[in-house]
């Protein structure tokens, strides 16, 4: 049973109930007091006509005349006849022996009163009957007439609630239309409600709790779509390698084959091993940011450059490239293996995007109370669309020259995570054929020791 | 054997399948993208075209666009595994779509049934004294015709296409006699040396220690 249909029968059945036993109330109490008044009229009329008949009964005594039956009756007829046309009907007996009776209807309903004559005529009853079939008429108009009222006030009654409580649980059908909508997945629908009543507050409420969820829900979706994303990516890197690997294995298992095609199958099972090795050792560093708090401790900057230069050496002298180290300040607050691996693989990128004989710049100093972390190439470059992507895993800028180098796609999203667990904002500035800065933009609270 | 352009940009995957093609006695041309592909278009015959669709510049569907008839079958190899993708392939008039990870022999198979459906004339197969004639069914020892049952021919025939690839028995079962064939691996080493006796291959078709069999023919 809906809520309106519940509210609109009780409010009925209520209101009818109450309304009703009053009237019945109103009615009876009129019923009695119609009564009454008839008992009256009728004690007083006998009254007077008792009395009537005693003046009468006496003024015949003093004319010296016997009061007997005869007179009786003609005193008794006298006065019944002209009390028949007004209704009454009387009656006078003697010790109980009637000595006028009227003839009367004894079906009929009616009103009697019964009395002795005042003395010396005690031994006289009198009867006064008087008719009131006309008050039980009239009550039995009423009564029609009150069920004929509640026959048509009911529906009326009910149709104006109808209206009024439909008209006040409207805001309610709202809220609920609106509340299945966002359950069926619409988290962008919201209550179009301006009452200023409880059901106005309510929307409000509804509305607060539905753009909660629909952070959630859009936060949610977004992060399913970059890991789906990346399992996608990771997927279609992996069957670059195992087609190979597969292959060549199978080559080298079931082929008739020379010395020379041994050679070039096993280097290939050999090199495309390293690099899916490569892959897995990134994705585990990837995956291990993700869930380990970083070590902060103070790192002197020029320690940190030169363990860098240490290690990318090789691939500057066969790249035929000049390292320029600028420490401007003594110290950075950090994760010194993280933040060489940012070094590193900055540096490296660099190193792919130059020529031989140009110049990179590792750089640190302090700008706007940060420390910043900073590299410079004057090498390839790249444009504006790749930017925005680049530090999506599995984004190559130059897919095969990436593949070239035994890349794996993903020095710029492990970049991107070292500065998130630095709490550190990035800046990648690139220009085509003028050169690549990224910075990595150590905020005040990581200049000193952590306090929490 | 047929003339085959292997697009492919990924040098190792590139190497894999000519090295692969050569094993079996077909002929290629490597083109690394787009351009290099064109060019060798317009300056050799080519029977088939490997044509991966993940090229830098212009990928292969695209290419497929362009050039809606080449004239020439396509197979497409790609490592995107979706159904759409398939789809498109076979819309743009591929005849065929091959998915990373492959196996090399699954790869030389579709080639040879593509190869079948478009091939003009029928090249025979020559070793030593024997000579085939595939098409025609038809196989001469020193000029005497020689007497196969259709499932000796059938296993032959795989070996030939898969001609210096030693073949696991199972394998030799499921393509020479089907997926259905509940068979035991003895039957095929029956065939084999019947095979053997009747063309007088005993030293050509190698028995590779725990493998199988491997035709070797003049490389």
């Amino acid at each position: 049973m809906r809520f309106w249909q519940k509210t609109l029968v009780l409010m009925l059945v209520l209101f009818v109930v109450v309304l009703d036993v009053s009237v019945i109330m109103i009615m009876n109490k009129s019923w009695r007091l119609n009564m009454n008044r008839e008992q009256q009229r009728a004690a007083s009329d006998h009254a007077l006509i008792a009395n009537s008949i005693y003046e009468n009964l006496n003024s015949i005594k003093s004319r010296g005349m016997r009061i007997n039956d005869t007179i009786l009756l003609d005193v008794a007829r006298s006065y019944g006849e002209y009390y028949r046309e007004r209704g009454i009907s009387l009656q006078l007996s003697n010790q109980d022996a009637p000595v006028y009776a009227e003839p009367s209807e004894p079906s009929a309903r009616h009103i009697s009163v019964t009395n002795e004559l005042p003395a010396p005529y005690g031994y006289l009853q009198l009867t006064y009957r008087r008719d009131i079939e006309a008050l039980y008429a009239g009550q039995d108009e009423l009564n029609r007439y009150f069920v004929y009222i509640n026959c048509i006030s009911i529906p009326v009654l009910a149709a104006l609630m109808y209206v009024l409580i439909r008209k006040l649980t409207k805001p309610l059908q709202s809220l609920a239309d609106s509340t299945k909508s966002i359950a069926e997945g619409n988290y962008g629908q919201r209550v179009q409600l301006k009452n200023r009543d409880e059901f106005g507050e309510l929307a409000q409420h509804f509305n607060r709790m539905a753009d909660a969820v629909e952070r959630q829900v859009t936060d949610l979706s977004a992060m399913a779509e970059e890991k789906q994303r990346m399992v996608d990516n990771l997927a279609h890197e992996l069957r670059t390698p195992l087609t190979s690997l597969q292959g060549f294995a199978q080559y080298l298992n079931a082929a008739h084959i020379d010395e020379e095609e041994r050679i070039t199958a096993s280097g290939y099972l050999w090199s495309e091993t390293l690099r899916l090795k490569n892959l897995v050792f990134k994705l585990l560093d990837l995956s291990i940011l993700s869930h380990q708090p970083v070590k902060r401790s103070r790192i002197p900057v020029v320690e940190l450059f030169e363990s860098v230069r240490r290690m990318e050496q090789a691939n500057l002298d066969a790249a035929g490239i000049e390292l320029i180290l600028d420490a401007d300040i003594p110290a950075v607050w950090g994760d010194r293996e993280l933040l060489e691996s940012f070094l590193v693989n900055c540096l490296e990128n660099s190193i792919h995007a130059s020529t031989p004989g140009l110049e990179i710049k590792l750089a640190a100093y302090e700008q706007d109370a940060a420390a910043v972390l900073e590299v410079t190439d004057s090498g390839r470059g790249m444009s504006a669309a790749h930017l925005e992507r680049v530090f999506e895993p599995f984004y190559r800028v130059d897919h095969a020259r990436s593949r070239e180098h035994g890349g794996a796609g993903l020095g710029l999203a492990l970049c991107r995570q070292i500065a998130e667990a630095h709490q550190a904002q990035l800046s990648l500035k690139s220009e085509e054929q003028k050169g690549t800065t990224i910075q990595l933009i150590l905020q005040l609270h990581n200049n000193g020791p952590l306090t929490l | 054997m047929a003339t085959i352009l292997v697009v492919e940009d990924e040098k190792p995957i590139s190497d894999l399948i000519t090295m692969n093609l050569k094993l079996v006695g077909h002929r290629f041309f490597k083109a690394f993208d787009g351009a290099q592909m064109q060019q060798i278009l317009e300056q050799e015959k080519i029977d088939l075209i490997l044509l991966d669709v993940m090229l830098p510049v212009m990928d292969g569907f695209e290419w497929m666009r362009r050039h809606r008839h080449p004239g020439v079958p396509v197979i497409f190899i790609t490592a995107k595994d979706s159904l759409a993708d398939r789809i498109t392939g076979f819309e743009l008039g591929a005849d065929d779509y091959i998915i990373k990870p492959f196996e090399i022999l699954e790869l030389l198979a579709r080639i040879n049934v593509v190869l079948r459906r478009n091939i003009k004339e029928e090249e025979g197969f020559t070793a030593g004294d024997v000579d085939i004639r595939l098409a025609a069914r038809q196989i001469y020892r020193s000029g005497q015709l020689v007497e196969l049952t259709a499932r000796e021919f059938e296993l032959l025939e795989v070996l030939i296409q898969n001609q210096n690839i030693a073949l696991s028995r199972e394998k030799l079962l499921e393509l020479a006699w089907g997926y259905e064939f509940e068979g035991d691996t003895r039957t095929v080493d029956v065939h084999i040396r019947q095979l053997r006796k009747k063309l007088g291959w005993e030293e050509r078709i190698r028995t590779v220690y725990k493998l199988g069999y491997r035709l070797e023919a003049e490389r």
